[in-house]
């Protein structure tokens, strides 16, 4: 069976005042249905970039995809046709976005939104597209769900909204839900409230998630593989389990490391938190052959420089592109 | 002691990139704009035209050289003379000294007054917001043109009282732009961090606010210009104007009877008005896509 | 030892759009009648989730807006009885480091500027005596010299920290008040700044009210933490007892709720249901009863008074502790 989403050496290219800079370079990987897949990574090392490539949604004119190909339910997208895309999106593959209040509109009703969903792609009438978005605001547990699609965005609450926005994404019952950092703009018990969820959706409905996030404890609840996206490039790929077990990406690992976290050491003996000194690097970088971790790295050595690492396979599922994954981790 | 450390990669990042400025960045937005820089370029040879015309050409523009209606280009007169003979090229020239120094100081007028009315609406909020921004609907509901006829007719017709009068009919666009870019301003952080450095409200007004609001203040400026131009061109076309002085409204005004005889005597003076406020107005957008930050990157 | 800053019955409140021309005027109680005191050189942390006050209490305590109840006293002083120049004087001993390091520095100065800012209108140090000390700061928050005449949009969001952390200590505040001041950053970038505050703190023996809703960030930073939930503090503790027996339903709640990269220590999750309450029509009883796993009856009519249950110091403010 092949999997539901396939993505090979994927490339794409975005134009700025600096030149071409490759913001996805390279990047391979797989969805099956049912799965959740976490892309992990500091802003700007194109974890929305592939989110959008994958919606068919890259800004126009600046960016394009140069190389790869991106394959769904056997059908090749990066060649589709724009009519084609339109019936794709939000039908078969849909997104929730971080700021549920600017991506929804404010001068039509919560039902209105999630209804309009519904008549386009499945011809329902007015209706019964009605009847099924009270329905579908129930199944995300927002109370009286009668009621509360009349409101409109600005009378609800951020984790209501956000509960209105998979709604929206769920309404056609997408065979793939892409959540864009989709519970950073909220509290953390919203946070829980949504992971929780997603969860009993996927559960459900078999709907396959790519979670793009950047919080490592976000992945551990969520996801079960993982990859880790630095300046553009895949740094470590693996299952969830593996990769906290055991991370082999020295990027991975600070990620990981940096994070203060409410059940470390309570002595007042306090250590500092590891860092990842620097800062990430600039798009003019992008594309380089070297590492391009290789300024923040303490391990780095002058292959690391010259060279862009080659993905090093440690077991079926668990792969890193680092020179040095192997010899320092002993 | 690792925190101290901004590593190699980090310094080589900002080494590159040469201390510029806000204003050097837009400089160079508005240079990359052809039709901006074309529009500068004429204004500036206006702007020569004004200060060395005179003295390069000194035709005086009240003097009767030749027989009226003489058609451009013929007797050595470029752009011929009007129904008293008088040579039309000296009256562009020295009417473009008036125009420009009216639509200057008449712009300077409105800027001052409404940037002061709006600076200190927004700031202040409440009452002293209430009480300014019903003044300004006031001085906006006033029709323009017969007001600063009624001003000029009564205090008379001198350049002083011409620029005032154009001034106060059109600051209440400055006074709202103003008001509006410090009502959101005033909420940046920034704002709120000067306060917490102790910097006094008139600092926080003119030296940290004011700035900040200067773009859009600008193209307002500079649009605002090519209006007095064009209002001091309606207000001497009617008569009121000094009638000592030459401006271009003024050589319409006076040639008008002649439109169908001589059009050039209207046409040419005409044109200069036209370009000149076409160039102000390029020039206005230039700054505007210059100095609006949505449209450049970070 | 007497406290650096001591915040007594402090309430703010902001004024309701009336409904109509004769309605009532109704007030938001951003902040509810708290109480904390901080320790010279110690760090209390404020945590809680967004609508929760704790930003309305930080501002109110550096001055920034309006207090309409209450005592704060820093170092014997109450600075909420100060006005005019008295109270720009406050102002050197109180600094705040903000949230977003995007739109807290002002766009059109250079580094240099938005450093000196603070001296410039509060200490009285010759131009020459400034520039070095901008030239210290620079160096003790980790920014090259050369940096000091580039402008904020030429710096990355950490180094943006920076330089707000530098504003904040160019005129030897004894408290600094920091907002949220990571959580617009970066996780790897959180890391350093999280560092380079408390190496700060170390050495110049400073004072933080810490403002934060994650609570990795404040068992990593606080002495003491105060939990707050729609304007009242519901538990008040020193950072161990908090942690190791946290009491009050809602602290519980929030520290389950936090995901944890460690499968094995992960916790019973306590889910909450529901939404806060209207801040504007507070319930009588205790303002977490609509969303409390454990709440009786009591709960819904009288408000629980915040005393010790337990041992001494760990304060909690519910019926059923």
């Amino acid at each position: 069976m092949s999997a539901l989403l396939e993505v090979n050496h994927l490339s794409i290219e975005l134009t700025t005042r600096d030149g071409v800079a490759p913001v996805i370079d390279d990047l391979s990987f797989d969805l099956n249905a049912g799965e959740t897949l976490s892309f992990v990574g500091e802003s700007g090392c194109g974890k929305s970039m592939t989110a959008l490539a994958l919606m068919g949604l890259l800004p126009e004119n600046i960016s394009r995809v140069s190389a790869g190909s991106i394959t769904f339910a056997g059908e090749t997208l990066n060649d589709a046709s724009e009519d084609r895309l339109r019936q794709i999106r939000g039908n078969d593959i849909s997104m929730i976005f971080q700021e549920p209040m600017t991506s929804l509109n404010p001068v039509f009703t919560i039902g209105e939104q999630i209804a309009e969903v519904l008549r386009t792609h499945q011809k329902l009438s007015r209706r019964a597209a009605w009847k099924q978005s009270v329905e579908l605001l129930n199944a995300v547990r927002i109370p009286q769900p009668e009621s509360r699609a009349a409101d409109y965005p600005f009378q609800m609450s951020g984790g209501q909204r956000q509960r209105a926005m998979i709604a929206m994404a769920l309404a056609c019952e997408p065979k793939l839900l892409i959540a864009d950092e989709p519970t950073t703009a909220l509290d953390v018990t919203v946070q829980a409230q949504i992971f929780d969820l997603l969860k009993d959706l996927r559960r459900q409905t078999g709907t396959a998630i790519i979670l793009i996030t950047h919080d490592m404890g976000a992945v551990a609840e969520m996801a079960e593989r993982m990859i880790v996206m630095y300046a553009g490039r895949k740094a470590e790929y693996g299952s969830v389990q593996q990769i906290i077990e055991k991370p082999r990406h020295p990027y991975t690992q600070g990620l990981i490391a940096c994070v203060p976290h409410i059940t470390a050491d309570l002595s007042n003996e306090r250590q500092d938190l590891l860092e990842v000194p620097g800062i990430v690097p600039s798009l003019k970088d992008f594309g380089k052959d070297q590492c391009l971790f290789a300024s923040r790295c303490e391990h780095r050595s002058s292959r690391c420089t010259q060279q862009r690492p080659e993905e090093h396979q440690f077991s079926s599922d668990h792969s890193a592109e680092c020179w040095h994954a192997v010899e320092y981790q002993e | 002691m690792k925190a101290t450390n901004t590593d190699s990669h980090d310094q080589h990042n900002t080494n590159a990139i040469k201390a510029r400025s806000p204003l050097a960045e837009a400089a160079g937005m508005f240079f990359n704009n052809y039709a901006a820089v074309v529009a500068l370029l004429i204004l500036i040879l206006v702007f020569l035209m004004a200060v060395f015309g005179p003295i390069l050409y000194q035709t005086d523009p009240f003097e009767m050289v030749w027989a009226p209606f003489s058609p451009p280009g013929e007797e050595g007169f470029l752009f011929g003379t009007d129904y008293l003979g008088r040579d039309l090229l000296a009256m562009i020239i020295n009417g473009s000294r008036v125009s420009l120094l009216i639509g200057l100081s008449a712009a300077l007028v409105s800027i001052v007054i409404g940037v002061t009315v709006g600076a200190l609406a927004g700031f202040y909020r409440g009452f002293v917001e209430e009480v300014l921004m019903r003044i300004t609907e006031f001085f906006q509901v006033l029709p323009t043109l017969l007001f600063s006829m009624v001003l000029v007719a009564l205090f008379g017709a001198s350049l002083p009282m011409i620029t005032f009068a154009i001034g106060i009919v059109s600051w209440t666009a400055v006074a709202r732009i103003t008001r509006s870019e410090f009502l959101r301003i005033r909420e940046q952080e920034y704002v709120m961090a000067s306060r917490a450095s102790g910097v006094s409200n008139t600092r926080l007004m003119f030296a940290v606010i004011l700035p900040n609001a200067l773009p859009p203040i600008i193209v307002q400026s500079a649009l605002m210009v090519g209006s007095a131009i064009l209002f001091e061109a309606g207000l001497s076309f009617l008569g009121l104007t000094d009638p000592n002085i030459v401006s271009w409204g003024q050589i319409i005004g006076s040639n008008r009877q002649y439109i169908l005889d001589a059009g050039y005597t209207v046409t040419i003076p005409g044109a200069a008005i036209f370009i000149t406020v076409l160039a102000i107005s390029l020039v206005g957008d230039g700054l505007n896509d210059a100095l609006n930050p949505k449209l450049r990157q970070r | 030892m007497t406290s650096l800053l001591d915040v007594q019955n402090l309430s703010v409140r902001f004024e309701v759009k009336r409904q109509s021309l004769f309605g009532k005027k109704s007030y938001l109680y951003a902040v509810d009648d708290i109480s904390f005191q901080i320790e010279r050189g110690k760090t209390l942390a404020i945590v809680g989730e967004s609508g929760s006050g704790k930003t309305t209490a930080a501002l109110a305590c550096a001055r920034l807006l309006d207090a309409h109840q209450g005592k704060i006293t820093l170092d014997g002083e109450n600075i909420l009885a100060k006005q005019g120049e008295a109270l720009r004087q406050i102002r050197s001993k109180v600094q705040f480091i903000f949230q977003d390091p995007y739109s807290s520095l002002n766009p059109r100065m250079r580094a240099e500027a938005i450093v000196a800012e603070p001296l410039n209108s509060l200490s009285h140090q010759t131009s020459k005596q400034k520039r070095e000390v901008v030239d210290q700061l620079f160096d003790a928050v980790g920014l090259r010299p050369e940096q000091k005449r580039l402008f904020p949009h030429q710096f990355s969001g950490g180094q943006r920290q920076r330089i707000g952390i530098a504003r904040a200590l160019a005129t030897k505040p004894e408290l600094i008040i920091c907002d949220e001041p990571v959580s617009a950053l970066d996780v790897a970038v959180q890391a350093q700044i999280l560092n380079l505050l408390r190496k700060l703190q170390r050495e110049f023996n400073l004072t933080y009210l810490f403002i934060s809703h994650d609570l990795g960030v404040v068992q990593h930073m606080s002495d003491n933490i105060a939990v707050m939930y729609m304007g009242k503090v519901v538990e008040y503790a020193d950072r161990q007892s908090l942690f190791q027996t946290p009491s009050h339903p809602y602290t519980n709640a929030l520290l389950s709720a936090v995901p944890g990269i460690d499968p094995g220590q992960r916790r019973q999750r306590v889910l909450l249901p529901g939404d806060p309450p209207d801040p504007v029509n507070l319930p009588a009883g205790c303002r977490f009863a609509s969303r409390c796993p454990i709440a009786v009856d009591q709960c819904f009519t009288d408000q629980p008074e915040l005393k010790a249950r337990q041992s001494g110091d760990h304060l909690i403010a519910c019926h059923l502790q």
